[in-house]
């Protein structure tokens, strides 16, 4: 009875790791970010034409320094981008004056039709710049897109958020920025 | 008929441009130093699923393959270079994780798993030859005289005791 009672302990626990690996779904990908109250990465990057007169060719983000900052990573292929693109220019709408808002096409390369198809759509009024090589994206540990990062005026990463954004996460994300 | 041709030129044109595509893409990983894939082995792909750096075909994991290469030829080691990924991805990205912290236990826990399925093994096989060792228990007497007395009876004629047995054979009517 002892030994019919190890094994039923043995097969029902084996059964419920199998079990457990094959309906647990995709591995999750919000890792915490390691820049975390770190000084986020620079960039300069080139601007889509919509926004060259408010922001030249170029976007330092040295030449932010001092502003709380949402900085949103998207591609044209990303559906999930797709689904937070009203939420995000409706919070531009709102905290545009004190918080800068920048989105970065990236994990695309020479894809400046798409890009612009997908900022007219959204009537984007932020600026949107061009990661072609993907280079600011792996500086930034990008697991994917779209990825918001929340920057405060310091310098230094408040918080990131994986997947789409809506309009609660940005208020109280975007509020906690504010002084 | 005259749309087929047409048709056809576009596909060959499609598979041109894919072909010249691939060849590019493979042309890039050929020209890098085998120790880009060697260090992009140990690394995990951002976008990719159980992929390496080395392995995947993902356009980041290109680009990280990219900036190895270019550290690399700037002279920086192979724990410099996961060093760089480390600072910007944290733990995650290496696919061997650092033996230290909670870490420490995805290294020690097979090991410990080993070490007792061992000793469970050791026990188990120890017990089975003890008892083998052992023997056959031996018989009393007493139950030793009953099997031979049923045995010689089962070759003789059934005794009125066994008649009344409730496996005797019912009478003829």
């Amino acid at each position: 009875m002892k030994r019919v009672a190890v094994v039923v302990a043995i097969v029902g626990g084996l059964t419920a790791l199998f079990l457990f690996g094959l309906l647990r779904g995709a591995p999750d990908r919000n890792v915490p970010s390691n820049l975390l109250n770190r000084q986020v990465p620079n960039f300069d990057l080139p601007v889509y034409e919509r926004y060259l007169a408010a922001f030249g060719p170029r976007l330092d983000l040295a030449d932010h320094a001092g502003r709380p900052l949402v900085i949103n990573f998207w591609a044209s292929w990303c559906g999930p981008c797709y689904t937070e693109a009203p939420h995000l220019e409706a919070a531009q709408r709102r905290y545009g004056d004190e918080v800068l808002f920048i989105g970065i096409q990236t994990q695309e390369r020479d894809a400046r039709a798409a890009g612009r198809a997908f900022i007219e759509r959204f009537d984007f009024t932020f600026p949107n710049v061009i990661d072609d090589d993907s280079r600011v994206s792996i500086a930034y540990g990008l697991f994917g897109v779209p990825e918001t990062f929340f920057v405060r005026a310091d310098g230094t990463l408040a918080y990131k958020h994986v997947g789409p954004v809506d309009t609660a996460v940005l208020t109280e994300r975007v509020e906690a920025l504010l002084p | 008929m005259r749309s087929l041709p047409r048709a056809l030129r576009l596909a060959a044109i499609a598979a041109g441009v894919a072909a010249l595509l691939l060849g590019v893409s493979l042309a890039q990983d050929i020209m890098l130093d085998p120790r880009v894939f060697e260090i992009g082995n140990e690394l995990r792909c951002p976008t990719c699923v159980a992929e390496s750096v080395g392995e995947s075909n993902a356009s980041i994991a290109r680009e990280m393959r990219q900036i190895i290469q270019e550290q690399l030829d700037e002279g920086r080691t192979r724990a410099e270079i996961l060093a760089f990924f480390q600072d910007r991805y944290g733990d995650w990205i290496l696919l061997s994780p650092p033996r230290r912290g909670v870490l420490l236990l995805v290294w020690l826990l097979p090991v410990a798993a080993v070490l007792v399925a061992g000793g469970g093994l050791v026990m188990l096989v120890r017990r089975w030859r003890a008892a083998a060792e052992e023997g056959v228990a031996p018989v009393a007497a007493e139950d030793l005289a009953r099997v031979r007395a049923a045995l010689s009876g089962a070759d003789t004629e059934p005794s009125a005791s066994d008649e009344a047995a409730p496996h005797a054979p019912a009478p003829r009517p």
